[in-house]
C-alpha cells in the first residue's frame, strides 16, 4: 500500500513539472542511446571476438603492421605451420593472400559478364572453411585435391555475386566462367552475408598463385596471412605467449632476406582477427570509445544535477517527513523512485535512439564503402544481447548514481533549522562544494570529448579538401588491369623486355583511342594518382650518403606513362618530360617534384644527379638519373602518416604494369566520359577489366572512408556532448547561483554594488574553468598523443581542438554564469533575503 | 506630527507600496507618513502580514517604493538607481535580521568586514580596526575567527549586530532581531541595542514581542498597511496620525 502511494506520489511530481520531467529523461535517453550505440559499433566491428560457427576465437597471425607503408605484414607459411608445430594451440591453422580478379570477358557465356567484372579474390588454403565452421549452400568448398599440380581451376561465389551476376541461378554450380582470361569452374556458393575473412566475392586455391605456395618444409620467401581457430580451453594469452616464445627462438635463425620483417623487432603477432583487420586505426576506436564513455559521465552528472536541484526544491518537504518519523529506507526510496522512472523511460527510449542510429550508420558504410566492396563483412551493426546486458547495467547504474546522490544529500541537511526558519542551514556550504565539484566535471568532460571531436572531424575535412597539386574538376578516374594471360611477362628470358613493352604498348593505345574522343582533353596514367598511393622508401643521392641507410631522405615512387601531367594540372618546371629514350632500362631516369628539388638541390641544379634507392640489409638499387622536375603533388591522404609529399616518378614503359590508375580530364557530363571510358577499352581489348570508376574527388576520399565514417560518428557524438555540456553547464551555474540566492540579497543589502557580485560569480567560473580546463586539456593531449600513431593531425584542427573548444568552454560557462547572476540579480533585496 | 528639522533622519511622505499579482493589486503599505530623528529608538510592531517588514524593507532601501517620497538624511532617495541604493545601504545602514543572515562560508571577522570591503575610502588597515571596534563592543573579539556554524544563535546575532554598526550607519534597522533566540540571548541583544542607542545611534526596530517595543522610545504601530498609532513610550504623549 505504501509503495502505492509513494508511486502516485512521484508520478504527481513528475507531472507537476512536465518539462523538468522531459528534459531530464531526454538526457538520460542521449547519454545512454549514445553508450549503446558506440558499444555496438565497437563490439561490432572490433571488440567481440570472431568466432563464426565455432565456439572458439579465430585469431590473425601476421608480422608485424608496418606503420611507415600503413601494411599488414605478411609472414612466411613455413614459420607459420612451424609456429602451429610447435605450440599445438591450434585448431585449424589456415592461410589467404587478398587481391582482384577479373570474372568474364569477351568469352564469357554470361551476358552480365560481357565486360569483365572485377571481384574482390581472396585466395585461400584448402580449410578455410572449415575453419570458418561454414560450408557451402550449394555445391562444395574446397578439398585438398584441387590444390594439387595440374587441378583444374576453381573457385567458390559469394552468395552476394551469386545473386547480382548470376541472376541466383540454381544450376549455378559446374558451370564455367573466365578468370583473368582463364575458364574457371564454380564448384560452390557460400552463404548469404558471408565473406570471411574480410570482404571476399569469390575464393579461389592459394595454390592458383603459383606451385609450392605453402611448403611446410622451408622458408620459401613468399608470405601469406594467418588465421587460426584457437583449441577448446586455450586462451589468447597463451597463444600470445606461444608466439613471443617463437619469436625468441626464430628471429636468431631468420636468413638475411626476412630481416626486413621484422618491425621492432618483433617477427610474427597475434591479435584478434578483428583487431588485426583496422589494426592502424584500433587507437582511433580506443579514443572513440574513451570519449563515448565521458559522454556517458557527463550524462549522469547532469541528470544528477537536475535530480538534485530537485531535492533542494523539496528539502523542506523531506525535512517535515523527517519530523514525522519516515523511516530512513523509506525516505531513500521515495527520492529513488523519481530516478527509476526517470532512468527506465530514459532507457527505453535510448534502444530506439540507439537502434535508429545504427540503421543510419549502417547506410553510411554502405554507401562510404560502395565503390570498392571493402567494408569488413562482419560490419554489420545491430543490438545484440550483450548490448541490451549493458544498457540494463546502466541504467541500474544511473539510477544508483542520479537517485542515491541526491537522497543521501537529504538526508544530511540540518532538518530542525530547514523546518524553524526555512533557511538551507550549514547543508549550503556542502551543496556549493559539490555544485563546484560537477561544473568541474562538466567543463573537463566537454573539453576533452570536444576537442578530440574536433580534431577528428577537422583533420578529416582537411584531408578531403587538401591541395593535392592536381586539378579535380571534371576529372574522371578508374583503375584498369590488363589480362596477365593475354600479355604474360615471361621473366627471366630474352622475351621479358619485349613482353613487358607490349603492355605498356596497350595503355598508350588506349591513351590514345580516349584522347581521339571530342569530350575527352586529356589523359593521365600513374601507377597511382596523386591522393592515393602513399609509403615511402630511402634514397642515396649520389655523394651525399647517410651514415644510416634511414637518414637518406625519401620519397614515393610512381610510375607513369609519357605525358601524363598536363591531364591531372600538372606541369614540368625544369629539365625535361620523359621520352623515347628512357624507354631503355638501362636509362634508368628519373623524374622528382618540386619539393625534392628544393629541399635537397637548393642551388636549382637537380637534374642531373644521380640517386639510388637503399634499404635496410638490403643491396642498393641502381643509380637513376634525375632528368626533370615536375610541380608538387601529394600522393595518400594528407592525415596518414605514410603519405609523401616528396614524390619521384619512373617512366611504365619498361615495367609493363598489369594494373594502372587513370585520370580522364572531360568535357561534357561525366556519364558521357565514363561511356567514352567503355567505349575505348572495347575499342582497345575488351579484356582490359576497368573499375573503381568514379570523381577524382571520391577517390581522393577513399583511403579516408574508415576514418570518415568514424569522424561522422564523432561528429554525432560531438553534437551531442556540446547539446549535453551547454545544458549542464548552465544548468549546473543556475542551480548554484540560485542556492546563493539569500546570500546575494545579504550582500547586496549590506550594500555590494551589482557589479561586484557579478565578479564574484565570474570569478569563481574562471576557477573552475582553469581547473577543468587545464585537466581537461591535459586529457585530450594524452589521447591525442595516442591517435597520432594511426592519422596525421592537421595544425588547424590542433588549434580549432586545443584552443578553439577551450574558447568555446569559456564563453559557455561565462554565459551560463552571467545569465543567472544577471536574473538573481534583478531581484530586490527584500526578495532575495526571503528566497526560499 | 512632532518634527525638528535640523535633526530629522528619515522622513516618509506618503510612501505606497502596492504588490501585483496577475490581476491583483494588494496595497502592503498606504499613505505613510513618518519622521524618524537623528539619535530616536522606535519599534515597529503590529499583527503578521501588516507590512511592518515591507515598512522596514523600504526604509532599507531593499525595496522600491511604488509612490510617496523619501528622505534620508536630508536627501531625496526615493528615486536613486541600484548603485546608488546600494551605496547608501553600505554607508549610512546598518541591517540586523531575524535569521542572523551571516554568510555560511565566511569567517566571523570576514562577516563583519564585508561591508566595509565596498566601500573605497577605508583602508585594510582601517578595516581591520573597525572590525575589532565592531566585535570587541559585541563581545565577540574571542571567535573572530570562527565560522558562524561554529556559534550560538545568541552569538551569530551578535556579530550580525557587530556588521550593523562597524561601517557607523546613520541609522541601525533591526527585523525581529531576538525572533530566533531564546530569552536570555534575546536579552542580551536587546541590552546591546540599548547600549547603541545611549551611544547616539539612530535604531529601528520591528519586534512583535512587547517587551522589546516597550524598550524603545516610541512605538509604531501599523494595521493593515497604514501607520495607525505612534507612542512615545514613556506615556508622555500619544501622537495621533
Amino acid at each position: 500500500m505504501s509503495i502505492a502511494i509513494e508511486l502516485k506520489y512521484t508520478a504527481r511530481m513528475l507531472l507537476k513539472k512536465p518539462i523538468f520531467t522531459a528534459l531530464t529523461i531526454l538526457i538520460v535517453a542521449i547519454g545512454l542511446g549514445l553508450t549503446i550505440y558506440a558499444y555496438s559499433i565497437l563490439n561490432n566491428l572490433v571488440f567481440k571476438p570472431m568466432t563464426l560457427n565455432g565456439d572458439t576465437e579465430i585469431v590473425a597471425i601476421e608480422a608485424g603492421f608496418d606503420y611507415n607503408h600503413q601494411f599488414r605484414q605478411r609472414p612466411d607459411p613455413y614459420h607459420l605451420q612451424l609456429l602451429d608445430k610447435q605450440s599445438g594451440l591450434f585448431e585449424q591453422l589456415g592461410f589467404y593472400l587478398e587481391g582482384t580478379t577479373f570474372a568474364g570477358g569477351a568469352n564469357s557465356s554470361n551476358a552480365k559478364l560481357a565486360i569483365a567484372r572485377k571481384y574482390n579474390a581472396t585466395y585461400v588454403s584448402w580449410n578455410a572453411f572449415e575453419l570458418a565452421g561454414v560450408q557451402p549452400i550449394k555445391g562444395r568448398g574446397f578439398t585438398p585435391e584441387d590444390f594439387h599440380n595440374g587441378a583444374e581451376s576453381v573457385f567458390v561465389l559469394s552468395y552476394q555475386a551469386w545473386q547480382r551476376d548470376f541472376d541466383g541461378d540454381d544450376n549455378i554450380i559446374g558451370q564455367m566462367v573466365p578468370l583473368d582470361a582463364m575458364p574457371s569452374r564454380i564448384i560452390g556458393v557460400m552463404p548469404e552475408g558471408f565473406a570471411f575473412p574480410q570482404f571476399a566475392q569469390i575464393w579461389q586455391p592459394l595454390s592458383s598463385l603459383g606451385e609450392g605456395y605453402l611448403s611446410p618444409i622451408e622458408a620459401s620467401g613468399r608470405s601469406v596471412y594467418g588465421m587460426a581457430r584457437l583449441k577448446p580451453g586455450v586462451s589468447f594469452s597463451q597463444v600470445e605467449d606461444a608466439v613471443t616464445t617463437f619469436n625468441k627462438n626464430i628471429i636468431p635463425e631468420l636468413k638475411k632476406d626476412f630481416i626486413w620483417r621484422l618491425t621492432n623487432d618483433v617477427y610474427l603477432t597475434v591479435m584478434p582477427y578483428k583487431h588485426a583487420s583496422i589494426i592502424q586505426y584500433y587507437n582511433v576506436f580506443i579514443a572513440l570509445f574513451v570519449v563515448v564513455f565521458l559522454i556517458l559521465l557527463l550524462a549522469c552528472i547532469n541528470v544528477s544535477n537536475l535530480l538534485l536541484a530537485r531535492v533542494n526544491e523539496r528539502l523542506k518537504e523531506v525535512a517535515i517527513r523527517v519530523a514525522l518519523g519516515i523511516p530512513r529506507k523509506r525516505l531513500i526510496m521515495q527520492m529513488l523512485w523519481e530516478s527509476i522512472f526517470i532512468c527506465i523511460t530514459g532507457g527505453v527510449l535510448a534502444i530506439l535512439f540507439a537502434a535508429y542510429g545504427l540503421e543510419v550508420s549502417n547506410a553510411v558504410l554502405q554507401q562510404n564503402f560502395s565503390v570498392q566492396g571493402d567494408k569488413p563483412f562482419w560490419w554489420q551493426l545491430s543490438l545484440d544481447n550483450s548490448a541490451y546486458m549493458l544498457l540494463l547495467c546502466s541504467v541500474v547504474l544511473m539510477i544508483i548514481i542520479t537517485g542515491l546522490i541526491p537522497a543521501i544529500r537529504s538526508l544530511s541537511g540540518d532538518f530542525n533549522a530547514v523546518i524553524r526558519d526555512g533557511t538551507r542551514g550549514s547543508i549550503s556550504k556542502k551543496a556549493a562544494n559539490a555544485g563546484k565539484v560537477l561544473v568541474i566535471s562538466e567543463i573537463l568532460l566537454s573539453c576533452v570529448v570536444l576537442v578530440i571531436a574536433t580534431i577528428l572531424l577537422v583533420t578529416g575535412y582537411s584531408a578531403g579538401v587538401a591541395d593535392y597539386g592536381v586539378d579535380t574538376d571534371k576529372r574522371l578516374t578508374a583503375q584498369i588491369q590488363i589480362s596477365p594471360e593475354k600479355y604474360p611477362i615471361r621473366r627471366n628470358t630474352e622475351f621479358e623486355f619485349q613482353d613487358r613493352l607490349a603492355r605498356s604498348e596497350v595503355l598508350y593505345k588506349l591513351k590514345s583511342a580516349l584522347e581521339v574522343m571530342p569530350n575527352v582533353d586529356a589523359v593521365a596514367m600513374m601507377s597511382e594518382l596523386p591522393g592515393r598511393g602513399e609509403g615511402t622508401s630511402y634514397f642515396e643521392i649520389e655523394g651525399r650518403p647517410a651514415a644510416v641507410y634511414n637518414e637518406n631522405p625519401y620519397s614515393n615512387n610512381e610510375g607513369v606513362v609519357k605525358d601524363s601531367w598536363h591531364a591531372i594540372g600538372m606541369e614540368m618546371i625544369a629539365g625535361r618530360d620523359f621520352d623515347h629514350r628512357d624507354r631503355d632500362p638501362d636509362a634508368r631516369s628519373f623524374i622528382i617534384n618540386q619539393s625534392i628539388a628544393e629541399d635537397f638541390f637548393p642551388d636549382g641544379d637537380a637534374v642531373g644527379h644521380r640517386v639510388r634507392r637503399v634499404h635496410r640489409n638490403r643491396e642498393p638499387g641502381d643509380w637513376s638519373t634525375i632528368i626533370g622536375v615536375v610541380s608538387d603533388t601529394f600522393h595518400g591522404s594528407t592525415m596518414r602518416s605514410s603519405s609523401a609529399a616528396y614524390n619521384t616518378y619512373s617512366l611504365v614503359d619498361s615495367w609493363g604494369p598489369m594494373r594502372m590508375s587513370v585520370a580522364i580530364h572531360y568535357n561534357g557530363r561525366y556519364v558521357a566520359a565514363q561511356a567514352s571510358l567503355m567505349d575505348a577499352v572495347n575499342r582497345v581489348d575488351p579484356d582490359i577489366g576497368i573499375y573503381h570508376i568514379q570523381s577524382y574527388d571520391d577517390l581522393i576520399k577513399q583511403p579516408m572512408l574508415l576514418m570518415l565514417s568514424v569522424s561522422q560518428i564523432f561528429l554525432f557524438c560531438g553534437v551531442i556532448a556540446a547539446f549535453l555540456a551547454a545544458s549542464g553547464i548552465y544548468a549546473m551555474a543556475a542551480n548554484s547561483i540560485t542556492q546563493r540566492t539569500q546570500e546575494i540579497g545579504i550582500r547586496r543589502a549590506l550594500g555590494s554594488p551589482d557589479g561586484k557580485i557579478i565578479n564574484m560569480f565570474m570569478n569563481q567560473a574562471a576557477m573552475q574553468l582553469i581547473i577543468g580546463l587545464t585537466i581537461g586539456i591535459g586529457l585530450s593531449l594524452l589521447l591525442t598523443s595516442i591517435m597520432t600513431d594511426t592519422i596525421v593531425i592537421s595544425e588547424t584542427s590542433y588549434l580549432l581542438g586545443m584552443f578553439g573548444v577551450p574558447i568555446l568552454i569559456i564563453f559557455m560557462v561565462l554565459v551560463a554564469t552571467f545569465i543567472p547572476a544577471k536574473k538573481v540579480i534583478k531581484m530586490e533585496p527584500s526578495d532575495a533575503l526571503h528566497h526560499d | 506630527m512632532t518634527t525638528n528639522n535640523k535633526s530629522t533622519l528619515v522622513k516618509l511622505n506618503n510612501l505606497q507600496k502596492i504588490f501585483y499579482t496577475d490581476d491583483v493589486e494588494t496595497y502592503a503599505l498606504n499613505e505613510i507618513n513618518l519622521v524618524v530623528n537623528k539619535g530616536e529608538y522606535i519599534s515597529i510592531s503590529g499583527p503578521s502580514g501588516c507590512g511592518k517588514s515591507t515598512l522596514l524593507s523600504l526604509l532599507g532601501l531593499l525595496d522600491n517604493a511604488t509612490a510617496g517620497e523619501y528622505h534620508l538624511a536630508g536627501h531625496d532617495v526615493s528615486n536613486l538607481d541600484r548603485d546608488e541604493r546600494a551605496a547608501i545601504r553600505n554607508e549610512k545602514i546598518g541591517f540586523i535580521f531575524q535569521a542572523f543572515n551571516l554568510i555560511s562560508d565566511l569567517t566571523v571577522s570576514e562577516n563583519v568586514e564585508l561591508p566595509l570591503t565596498y566601500r573605497k575610502d577605508i583602508s585594510k588597515e582601517q578595516r581591520k580596526q573597525m572590525v575589532l571596534d565592531a566585535l570587541t563592543k559585541v563581545d565577540m573579539s574571542h571567535r573572530a575567527n570562527h565560522f558562524p556554524s561554529q556559534l550560538s544563535g545568541g552569538q551569530q546575532q551578535r556579530v550580525a549586530v557587530a556588521r550593523a554598526i562597524a561601517g557607523n550607519p546613520s541609522i541601525i534597522l533591526a527585523d525581529e532581531p531576538t525572533g530566533n533566540l531564546d530569552s536570555k540571548n534575546a536579552q542580551a541583544v536587546m541590552n546591546l541595542l540599548d547600549q547603541l542607542h545611549q551611544e547616539g545611534s539612530t535604531i529601528c526596530m520591528v519586534t512583535h514581542d512587547p517587551r522589546g517595543a516597550s524598550r524603545a522610545q516610541r512605538t509604531i504601530e501599523v494595521f493593515d498597511g497604514k501607520i495607525v498609532a505612534d507612542t512615545v513610550n514613556d506615556n508622555t504623549a500619544a501622537i495621533s496620525v
